[in-house]
């Protein structure tokens, strides 16, 4: 009994030893910040200022009252949405024609497209901030040899379209890995589906809409969701590329947290939009382990 | 079958056209920095006029060779601590049927939700109070303190598959429970912890926002740091902001090629 009983707590002490490393860090450094932010929103301070004052809804009502909210807000669901059509759909289609489309060098095609998932999102940025130069970029040279154009103001610098070349730049990055993701699905579907499917009749597009697609259903899910909450996390490419400019018009949320709260030194009001952020992060888990279970 | 040809050369063209267009941002970042500022300003779409590697030079002297040194050290302690700590905790969680387990699971997961964007205040003030600001070590910690909910549930599924008769066996032949983990389980779990600790190597290795928040001092950047760096004091040298990314770049990429199955795998797990 009394051994039985030393035995149960000193397991509890191993498991307990074996946890602790894990769950100190991820304390101190997410869950425990996160209630800290929380608590925040409802004060107002700055950087250096160690004096909280109480002002209770006001940062939120602020942000609901603040357009350079919405458009940030905006321009993360611009991102999202853009993303989704560009990058998974383009990976998927890919995918589908490497895995049952072509015989040679789908080997060499996967590597090349896969690469710029390698390459840091701050060189990406500066390639492509170098790409859309108006003064050296290969893109306006390119427009100007074929007789057209180029953007006034460049670019980056139109506020009408320095969201779509971010857009650009985030499916040059991105396409490769959702292609991966997508073929390995894909090669898993057993091949005798798509015999038994040829003997009724099914084949080519058919054989597509009714034994490819059910079969990489669940991964399309994960990859749009993977794209979902990376759209709403973005940050490197639009800090590097733009900084958030020209007048705020490509700020998303997260370059809008640290403008206000490292530029601005309104820390209370960062916190508030952080928890909105972290909010919309947290029914975007709800819903992915949702998914996932059904699937 | 000229159909069939047609549409094959069709399907050729269209994923041919995908790889030009990602290879071509690629191949203008190397040939960038062997032009000259005067060269590429009035001909931004030609070929250098020669090899020469001046602008090379003025971006390693900006001190491409510490940053490189800077991220190589924070990204082998952040994966080294994230492996080691998830692969124990996740080893508790899935052999033990103790009813708060279930719970301290739940929590793992619910903190791979916390975007880093949304705890960016309090995170600056943990870092600078303990007086920590501009040390390698301070962000070694949040980098592992993100990367381990995301790992610890990828051994989580990978230890329940493991088989316990192996372990069983073990304890037979008197091992205790310290001496299962390190001679039995761990050696036979190799291709999982690769397959996580490259994931968690690129991620940390490429990860910006938290340097920006904690690394301010230009001895302690990280090579993201780094190469805006270049941005900041070359501002329209181009050849030498090129060369600076292209030398950052390009090895990864050649380390890329060489081991693309091990990098594609451990990426494309995600899915799973």
């Amino acid at each position: 009994m009394i051994s039985g009983a030393l035995r149960g707590l000193r397991l509890a002490g191993w498991n307990g030893a074996m946890l602790a490393p894990a769950l100190a860090l991820v304390g101190v450094f997410v869950l425990i910040p996160s209630v800290v932010t929380l608590a925040g929103s409802f004060f107002a301070f700055g950087i250096t200022s160690s004096a909280w004052r109480f002002v209770g809804l006001d940062n939120y009502l602020q942000a609901f009252a603040d357009p350079i909210f919405w458009v940030a807000l905006r321009n993360n669901i611009i991102i999202i949405v853009g993303s989704i059509i560009s990058q998974v759909g383009l990976g998927a289609i890919l995918a589908a024609i490497l895995d049952r489309g072509i015989k040679r060098g789908s080997t060499v095609y996967r590597t090349i497209t896969f690469m710029p998932v390698v390459i840091s999102s701050v060189a990406v940025s500066l390639i492509w901030l170098m790409i859309y130069d108006p003064n050296v970029g290969a893109l306006n040279a390119l427009v100007k040899a074929i007789g057209l154009r180029p953007p006034r103001l460049g670019w980056l610098g139109d506020p009408s379209i320095s969201i779509l070349m971010m857009l650009v730049t985030a499916a040059w990055a991105n396409v490769g890995f959702q292609m991966v993701l997508v073929l390995a699905g894909l090669q898993a579907i057993p091949k005798e589906l798509y015999e038994a499917a040829a003997l009724d009749g099914a084949r080519g597009l058919k054989a597509f809409w009714y034994v490819t697609l059910p079969g990489i259903r669940n991964i399309l899910v994960v990859g749009i969701l993977i794209t979902t909450i990376g759209g709403l996390k973005v940050f490197d490419f639009v800090f590097v590329m733009t900084g958030g400019g020209p007048a705020n018009a490509t700020q998303v949320m997260g370059t809008y947290i640290y403008l206000q709260a490292f530029t601005l030194g309104n820390m209370g009001y960062a916190d508030a939009i952080s928890i909105i952020l972290l909010l919309i992060a947290l029914a975007l888990g709800v819903a992915q382990l949702k998914l996932s279970r059904r699937g | 079958m000229p159909r069939f040809r047609i549409i094959s050369i069709a399907l050729h063209l269209l994923v041919s056209v995908w790889a030009l267009f990602v290879l071509a941002p690629v191949v203008w970042m190397v040939l960038a920095g062997f032009r000259t500022r005067a060269d590429i300003f009035t001909q931004p779409l030609g070929l250098p006029k020669s090899l020469g590697f001046d602008a090379f030079v003025r971006a390693w002297n900006t001190g491409i060779a510490g940053f490189i040194l800077n991220s190589v050290l924070v990204t082998v302690a952040s994966v080294g601590l994230i492996v080691a700590v998830s692969s124990v905790a996740a080893y508790v969680l899935a052999r033990s049927d103790h009813p708060a387990l279930k719970w301290i699971y739940v929590l793992i997961v619910a903190s791979f939700a916390v975007p880093a964007q949304s705890v960016l205040v309090p995170l600056y003030q943990i870092i600078s109070g303990a007086g920590l600001l501009n040390s390698l070590f301070a962000i070694v910690l949040p980098y592992a303190a993100y990367g381990i909910p995301f790992t610890t549930v990828l051994f989580y599924a990978f230890f329940l598959e493991f088989p316990r008769e192996l372990e069983e066996a073990a304890r037979l032949d008197g091992c205790n429970r310290l001496q299962v983990i390190t001679r039995v389980v761990l050696p036979l779990s190799g291709s999982a912890m690769a397959s996580a600790a490259i994931f968690q190597a690129v991620f940390v290795w490429n990860e910006f926002l938290l340097a920006l928040l904690l690394l301010t001092d230009k001895r302690i950047k990280t090579l993201p740091l780094g190469m805006l760096n270049l941005r900041g004091q070359f501002s329209a040298d181009w050849p030498a902001i090129m060369a600076g990314v292209t030398m950052v770049t390009l090895p990864m990429l050649i380390l890329f090629v060489l081991a693309q199955r091990y990098f594609v795998r451990s990426l494309a797990g995600l899915g799973k």
